[in-house]
């Protein structure tokens, strides 16, 4: 257990890139961070209609699905972050790279986590649907926004030591932002509306997040 | 590691084309391990751009998954063949010292980076396609992705054209010290028959590594880097025909698969129609 908070704050205060254990070791154990806090909150956020009988399920569901969120968007923007830091001639730091990356989204992970406490108290402040979704928005903000702030240092190392890594750091940004947009609008509903039944997936048209975007800009410019 | 991907990722961290190994103007590829590499490279890209017929709504489409997967090494290849005579005799007319061999290993390095990061943006491409039902969006989508690796390809070609055509160690030496002969120290200057650069020289040499950096000093030869720059352009609107002659690849959800459309309207007023529809 005191190995566990030894990693968190290893990982919160950047100290990673620094240590000596092999990248494969450190890596596994920044996956198992990203699934074990991403489930803890996962967990929290498919609670809002309670965890009795269905809607037990939600929770699960939802615990399952934003470790997926997460380690799926990375799995699918790493080849082409792979083939352009290679042609950067950037590729004898790659390890490092991704090393920065997972450490980005396990302290993402870890603050979603931190924030759980607030979720459940939010959810036994107010049963509105609509409230819960804007709320848990919010904490995915936070949370994001540290996860950025926690790559901007752990990159800072590799900028330092060649600048054409920060034009990297923003070609992931990108990506991981184009990807997770859509992923998150895939993978939902996280929290679950208590009126409607349980699913893991939408039954309806999956659709497309940037288009429903598209169009209510549209339609706000038009009508 | 199979020796087609050690020569793919030797050109994507350009250690196939650095100075050390053009030395004799030639970049000494191994072109059939390449032209393999594009093959799996761009049938790779095919089948990611399949998903959309595989995953369409009321069942998958194989035929048109199939389709894909060979059209895609087919709009390369013969993009390669129609526009790659032209590059060849410009470049001549123009009185570049590079041979048919020399340009044809630059196009197929150049081509090699290109379907690797087509290749590599696959699984992206994948992603939206299974989750995706708008044929305007995926349309637009891998015209974006096309043109994103189609640029990275061009910015490796005129990378490693400048490598190319710069002129040699030596005779840049032998230039300076000829025009620096009667006013500068001779004692500067290398020995006739050195093949030593002098300090000056050395340091306009010196480069950044990977393959789509930037070479400080080169000096370009102009009229041929026009001539590939115009290539680029010409082989771009060829490619982008080539595609709609080929159709259709995602292949409409409303219409039966065929393997060819009827000739009609063109590429660009195809995009254009997909941008449309998407606000509408």
């Amino acid at each position: 257990m005191n190995g566990l908070w030894v990693h968190i704050d290893e990982i919160l205060r950047c100290r990673q890139t620094a240590q000596s254990r092999p990248a494969r070791a450190v890596l596994l154990s920044m996956i198992a961070c990203i699934v074990t806090f991403g489930m803890v909150y996962g967990a929290v956020m498919g609670s809002f209609g309670g965890i009795g009988g269905q809607r037990l399920w939600q929770a699960i569901y939802s615990a399952l699905k934003v470790p997926l969120l997460l380690v799926g968007t990375s799995l699918i923007a790493w080849p082409s972050f792979f083939v352009l830091n290679t042609l950067a001639g950037l590729r004898g730091d790659f390890v490092r790279a991704t090393t920065a990356l997972m450490a980005a989204q396990a302290g993402l992970a870890i603050v979603l986590a931190s924030l759980a406490p607030l979720t459940i108290v939010w959810y036994a402040s107010s049963s509105d649907y609509g409230d819960a979704l804007r709320f848990n928005g919010v904490m995915f903000a936070i949370a994001c926004l540290a996860g950025q702030w926690l790559l901007r240092d752990h990159y800072r190392v590799l900028i330092e030591g060649d600048p054409r890594h920060r034009r990297m750091f923003w070609i992931w940004l990108g990506l991981y932002v184009f990807v997770a947009i859509q992923m998150a609008w895939v993978l939902r509903p996280f929290v679950g509306d208590p009126n409607a039944p349980v699913e893991f997936l939408r039954r309806e048209k999956w659709g497309n997040a940037y288009l429903v975007v598209v169009r209510l800009i549209y339609e706000a410019l038009v009508h | 590691m199979k020796p087609w991907w050690r020569d793919l990722d030797r050109v994507l961290r350009g250690e196939a084309t650095s100075l050390d190994a053009n030395g004799e103007g030639r970049l000494g590829l191994p072109l059939d391990r390449l032209l393999l590499a594009i093959l799996l490279m761009t049938m790779a890209y095919g089948v990611c751009m399949g998903f959309y017929a595989g995953f369409r709504e009321g069942g998958p489409v194989v035929a048109q998954w199939l389709a894909v997967t060979a059209k895609v090494p087919c709009l390369f290849f013969l993009t390669l063949v129609v526009t790659f005579p032209s590059l060849y005799v410009f470049n001549a007319l123009v009185g570049s010292r590079l041979t048919l061999a020399a340009v044809f290993e630059l196009v197929v390095g150049s081509v090699a980076v290109n379907v690797a990061v087509l290749a590599s943006l696959g699984p992206i491409v994948a992603f939206f396609s299974v989750s995706t039902t708008s044929y305007p969006f995926i349309l637009l989508l891998n015209v974006l992705v096309f043109l994103l690796s189609g640029m990275l390809g061009f910015g490796f070609m005129l990378r490693t054209l400048g490598r190319m055509i710069a002129p040699r160690p030596e005779c840049i030496a032998q230039q300076q010290c000829d025009s620096r002969h009667d006013s500068l120290a001779e004692t500067e200057c290398p020995p006739e028959g050195s093949e030593e650069p002098s300090t000056p020289v050395k340091a306009r040499l010196v480069e950044e590594p990977g393959s789509i950096g930037g070479l400080r000093g080169c000096l370009l030869e102009w009229r041929v880097r026009t001539v590939f720059a115009c290539w680029m352009m010409v082989s771009t609107l060829v490619c982008a025909q080539m595609a709609w002659v080929l159709r259709p690849f995602l292949g409409k959800p409303s219409e039966p698969f065929q393997w060819f459309c009827a000739r009609e309207s063109n590429f660009f007023a195809a995009v254009w129609e997909a941008f449309r529809t998407l606000l509408m």
